[in-house]
């Protein structure tokens, strides 16, 4: 086991850093800086000066050497735009990106697992029909367009919830919605499938026989199998909904990490994109990490491979 | 087994329902004597000499004070922080600045705060953002406790205009000790509301100056707390006033304004702008010599068949609303300068078919018309000039993006606007665009000798004859396309007591609630 | 019917199940009665009609603007008029038209990034796949890399920084959402490549192309098919998510998107600038959606997971 984590480990650090350079040539080799940085009605040579004050007119690599070895430091750098620390910057709307994401994904798993379950245990009924229409239409329904009707709908027309911003809790539900739905179909047709798998299994059959209650069965046997894989797709999910999060964010006016990429994209401040696509890397990386492991734990053979 | 999950199930659900109810709709506002207003662009600092947006003007009128005022309504100039001021030449004026105005520290204002922030604006080693604001000056002086003195490089007759429209006060010692960040963060002036909470990208919270000093040509604030809130798209603002969690947003489109208008809670005050908006030619032929691009455009009946097709006053109606009006010369109509006896191009397609004839262009051409704002005003421009035969595509870029096409010679016809940064003067635009810097895509030495020569007479009579030659050039030779201002929709609650004003800067320090 | 294709059937590894194609009679069975499959045919077909139709159905020239019958409502206004049943937009263009023509639009877009992405998914996946041991790992660091890259992140912030057109939104994208096509090629060249007669093609010394070409290509065909059909729909919700943000697609093209966007600012009073374009983005990604799902399972009927 220590074997098969401190591999996973150095391949987790690995794809941090290829992730990190890939992303930070992609867009160093998109857009300049220094025009942005220089300001509205600012001349050549004033660009000029703000591309050598900054180093952005060395080498790329060298660029991304410097970039990188202060961010394990922890020093993302600073924002030209803000002139403002940019680890602070992350700091302040990590919250709020988290709490989006992680209510998402609670959302998700509220409304998938009971269905799938449901659908699981009567299949080809019309629960099993409506967890399918459920399912299906999360996964082509544009997130940003589901939140836009949602405004209209429960925002302006009926006024119960509160339209932008992050002051409470209610500020919350219907970004939590609109970002958790497209994560449903896949968690449900994943429990879906594991459920009825295990229910067809033997030792299923075997707790029937042994004239054990359904419920328990279902709960104690059934579910608890089924959801091994659902932890591992969970966390995964949720780095995709932490990336996802900046159309989101920017339909209900949250102040999280995906507003601040998208903002700091309008205005070129290059620094601040490149330390949120490396943030979020990194956490996706290691919710994958921890979700291997996880599996590892569970199914010894894993280790071997 | 299957009851219990639909138990579970309907009780989440009836959880969800169940909160949303309980999300009454805060209606702030007067109640709360809170002022809730939005703006759609983040501010980069709270210093002002850092920061380029508009809403650095608004922020600046509010937390800070200049030294001189300039009346909205008269454009005349005012003592602020100044008790009075006078020229001695033509490169020094001699300032005497009001006794016992005090910081939001409870500091007092002294020629040394006036003396510290005008040099150190006027330093370029402090590299600040608005350099065309204070580059003008050499020099402050202090010539006793309350006097200063202003060294000018050269004459410049927009001083005065630059010293009311920029150029805050800020208080020595503080700025000396957090420096520009920390002021950035927690700025301290003598204006009439004070800053007590910054949420960077999401909110700031002014509270009034209860201490404000009395002869103030601004007035005294009334409202006590103002929430200005980060809010980047204009149909979240129009919601979150529909539904009264905001009380004032401004720059509203037409369409949407007068939606507003209709409701019994609202009000709708349109107000023309100083921005302009234009279309711009690579006249100069920088595409075509720099990078052997074709380049219809360095053709003067190419140009002037553009400033045929444009039906600007349908635009200007249709899509802008309000006051909105054409323009045909090169500026803002109440500029200082802004000669209005023009060649005017009036919507003319058949006409403009004919100059493209005649350049050569029986057909048409293809071509680009680049654009950084108001996608729908350029796309209306698209419709236009298809109609006489040019198809254009449409580009939008990020405004940095566009300014270094631009400025590499390879953008042939781009839609800009400018805002002249609410100066009252031709050389915050003309001069602007026409003395052979880097923006200036005409480059016509005549046009650039006459604006020079302007820009540094103080002789009033002269400068308004030169300007006006070098307008009527510009426009005989419809380097430009002209086509309309800009205006602003104010949109806020009944209870409010608001007035705006051309220069589009709003001043909360005198709304009141009814 | 089960019984047909069982030992057909293997375990990938990864829960995605690979089945060779069965005979055509029992496909032509199946395809028939799996509804998901011939409604999402269904809409696929009527959708593909209408883009290839486009001049023949829309009632007006989709660029053509009339600044004074700006926004028109849809027939079932009372305001609404028969000349333009779907009522017209900001500049007064048909909206019909447009809609009718963004479907074009979508679709380019869907199938050309869907293009990019299934080849270089392909080379990723076959080489992989077939040779194994280094090769394969380093491909699946760098699929592994690429799932950890923030895409929607990413592509927004590229094609922000280089200025947004069908052309780059096409490649930017393409490149972007290779993975799920490298990671199913992998595992499914790896299954064929045990495969007797694949084994026995190389003891005769064909050369690798050969076997690629000939012996391993055409048995991945229904796995292309169905990922690719996936993929388009993703694609296209992408695009939709890019252009909204004003970051896709430039005007006038009428993209689904992007006509969101432009009618996001007058949602409140003019809903249908929104609802239309949202029903129609959604109806076919869902109908892509059911008729890969179909196609899934039609190939595999145990396999809907």
């Amino acid at each position: 086991m220590l074997i098969y984590t401190l591999k996973r480990l150095g391949l987790a650090v690995l794809v941090t850093v290829s992730v990190s350079f890939v992303s930070f040539m992609l867009i160093r080799v998109s857009g300049d800086p220094a025009i942005a940085l220089a300001g509205e009605g600012a001349s050549q040579e004033e660009i000029e000066f703000v591309r050598v004050q900054y180093g952005f007119d060395r080498p790329l690599i060298v660029q991304y050497i410097e970039w990188a070895g202060r961010a394990l430091h922890g020093d993302l750098g600073e924002s030209p735009y803000l002139n403002q620390p940019v680890a602070g910057m992350l700091k302040e709307r990590m919250g709020v990106t988290m709490t989006l994401g992680v209510s998402a994904l609670t959302f998700a798993m509220v409304l998938s697992i009971p269905l799938g379950v449901l659908a699981a245990i009567r299949p080809n009924t019309w629960i099993d029909r409506i967890a399918l229409a459920i399912s299906v239409m999360g996964q082509a329904m544009p997130s940003f367009w589901f939140g836009l009707i949602m405004i209209i709908f429960f925002g302006v027309h009926l006024r119960w919830l509160p339209i932008s911003g992050s002051d409470t809790w209610k500020h919350f539900l219907m970004p939590t919605v609109a970002l958790g739905y497209y994560a449903t179909p896949a968690i449900m047709r994943l429990v879906r499938s594991g459920m009825l798998e295990v229910l067809a299994s033997d030792h299923i059959r075997t707790a029937r026989a042994k004239g054990l209650r359904w419920p328990k069965i279902l709960f104690k046997h059934a579910l608890r199998n089924a959801i091994i894989p659902v932890v591992a797709v969970a966390a995964v999910q949720l780095g995709f909904m932490l990336g996802g999060s900046i159309v989101i964010e920017s339909v209900f006016a949250l102040n999280g990490l995906g507003n601040l990429a998208w903002v700091s994209i309008a205005r070129s401040d290059l620094p601040v994109v490149q330390a949120i696509v490396l943030m979020l890397a990194i956490i996706y990386v290691f919710l994958t990490f921890v979700s291997d492991l996880i599996n590892a734990f569970l199914d010894p053979r894993i280790r071997n491979v | 087994m299957k009851s219990r999950i639909t138990h579970f199930l309907a009780i989440s659900l009836f959880i969800l329902i169940g909160a949303s109810f309980l999300a009454a709709p805060a209606w702030a506002g007067k109640k709360k004597d809170t002022l809730n207003i939005a703006f759609s662009k983040e501010l980069e600092t709270l210093d002002r000499y850092f920061n380029t947006a508009r809403e650095g003007i608004v922020m600046a009128r509010h937390v800070f004070d200049n030294l001189l005022y300039r009346d909205p309504v008269t454009y005349e100039y005012k003592g602020l922080l100044a008790k009075s001021y006078k020229w001695i030449s033509t490169t020094e004026m001699e300032i005497a600045l009001r006794q016992g105005i005090k910081f939001h520290n409870g500091a007092d204002m002294t020629a040394d705060d006036v003396v510290y922030t005008l040099n150190f604006a006027a330093n370029p080693d402090n590299k600040v953002r608005t350099q065309r604001y204070s580059n003008w000056i050499k020099e402050v002086v202090k010539s006793g406790p309350y006097t200063v003195k202003i060294l000018l490089k050269k004459p410049f007759p927009a001083a005065l205009e630059f010293l009311s429209g920029a150029n805050p006060i800020y208080p020595k010692d503080y700025y000396a000790k957090v420096g520009t960040k920390g002021f950035g963060v927690k700025p301290i002036g003598t204006g009439p509301y004070k800053i007590t909470e910054v949420i960077p990208g999401q909110k700031i919270v002014m509270v009034k100056n209860t201490n404000y000093f009395k002869d103030s040509p601004k007035g005294q604030p009334s409202i006590g707390k103002i929430v200005w809130r980060t809010l980047p798209e204009i149909n979240t603002q129009v919601a979150e006033l529909m539904t009264g969690s905001l009380d004032w947003i401004y720059l509203v489109p037409p369409d949407q304004a007068g939606k507003l208008a209709k409701m019994p809670d609202l009000k709708v005050v349109p107000a023309e702008t100083m921005r302009i908006g234009y279309i711009v030619f690579d006249a100069a032929d920088r595409s075509g010599k720099e990078h052997g691009m074709k380049n219809p455009f360095k053709d003067l009946k190419v140009r002037r068949a553009v400033n045929h097709a444009i039906n600007k006053a349908s635009i200007a109606k249709n899509l802008i609303g309000g006051e909105s009006r054409s323009v045909y010369s090169a500026c803002f109509p109440t500029q200082f300068g802004c000669e209005q006896d023009v060649k005017k191009y009036e919507y003319d397609p058949s006409k403009a078919k004919k100059l493209l004839a005649e350049a050569g262009f029986p057909n048409g051409f293809e071509t680009t018309l680049y654009c950084y704002r108001n996608r729908p005003f350029a796309e209306a421009m698209v419709g236009n000039l298809a109609e006489v035969g040019i198809k254009a595509k449409l580009m939008k870029m990020k405004y940095a993006a566009l300014r270094e096409k631009s400025r590499a010679g390879k953008a042939q016809m781009q839609f800009l606007t400018w805002g002249s940064y609410s100066i009252n003067d031709v050389s915050a635009i003309t001069s602007h665009f026409f003395e052979f810097e880097e923006d200036d895509l005409a480059r016509d030495a005549q046009v650039r000798d006459w604006l020079a020569e302007a820009d540094s007479s103080i002789d009033v009579a002269k400068r308004k004859a030169l300007y006006s030659k070098a307008l009527k050039r510009i426009a005989e030779q419809a380097y430009w396309c002209p086509m309309f201002t800009y205006v602003s929709n104010n949109c806020f609650s009944k209870d409010l007591d608001f007035r705006p004003y051309p220069d589009a800067v709003p001043r909360f320090f005198q709304a009141k609630w009814k | 019917m089960t019984q047909a294709t069982s030992n057909n059937k293997f375990d990938s590894g990864l829960g995605l199940d690979v089945v060779f194609p069965s005979p055509r009679q029992i496909m032509r069975q199946r395809m028939i009665h799996h509804k998901g499959f011939i409604v999402g045919g269904v809409m696929v077909l009527l959708i593909f009609l209408m883009a290839i139709f486009a001049p023949a159905i829309a009632p007006h020239d989709p660029f053509h603007q009339d600044l004074s019958i700006r926004m028109i409502p849809p027939v079932w206004n009372e305001n609404g008029t028969w000349n333009y049943p779907l009522g017209t937009d900001n500049l007064g263009r048909d909206y019909l038209s447009r809609l009718v023509y963004g479907c074009r639009i979508s679709l380019l877009i869907g199938f050309s990034c869907m293009m990019i992405a299934a080849v270089i998914g392909a080379i990723l996946g076959l080489t992989a796949g077939y040779f194994g041991g280094t090769v394969d790992m380093v491909v699946s660091f760098i699929i592994t890399v690429r799932l950890a890259l923030p895409a929607v992140l990413v592509a927004i912030a590229v094609v922000a920084l280089i200025g947004g057109s069908m052309k780059i939104v096409i490649l930017v994208l393409g490149c972007l959402i290779w993975d799920r096509f490298a990671v199913i090629l992998r595992a499914t060249t790896k299954q064929i490549r045990a495969i007797d007669y694949v084994q026995a093609a190389q003891a005769a010394g064909c050369s690798v192309l050969r076997v690629i070409v000939l012996e391993i290509m055409p048995n991945l065909f229904n796995s292309i098919v169905i990922v690719a059909t996936l993929e388009i729909g993703r694609a296209i919700l992408l695009e939709a998510a890019l252009s909204f943000l004003g970051m896709g697609v430039q005007p006038p093209t009428p993209s689904w998107g992007l006509m969101i966007s432009e009618g996001k600012d007058l949602m409140l009073f003019n809903p249908y600038l929104v609802t239309i374009p949202g029903v129609a983005l959604f109806i076919l990604v869902l109908g892509m959606n059911l008729f890969g799902d179909g196609l899934r399972d039609v190939t595999s009927p145990e396999g809907r997971s």
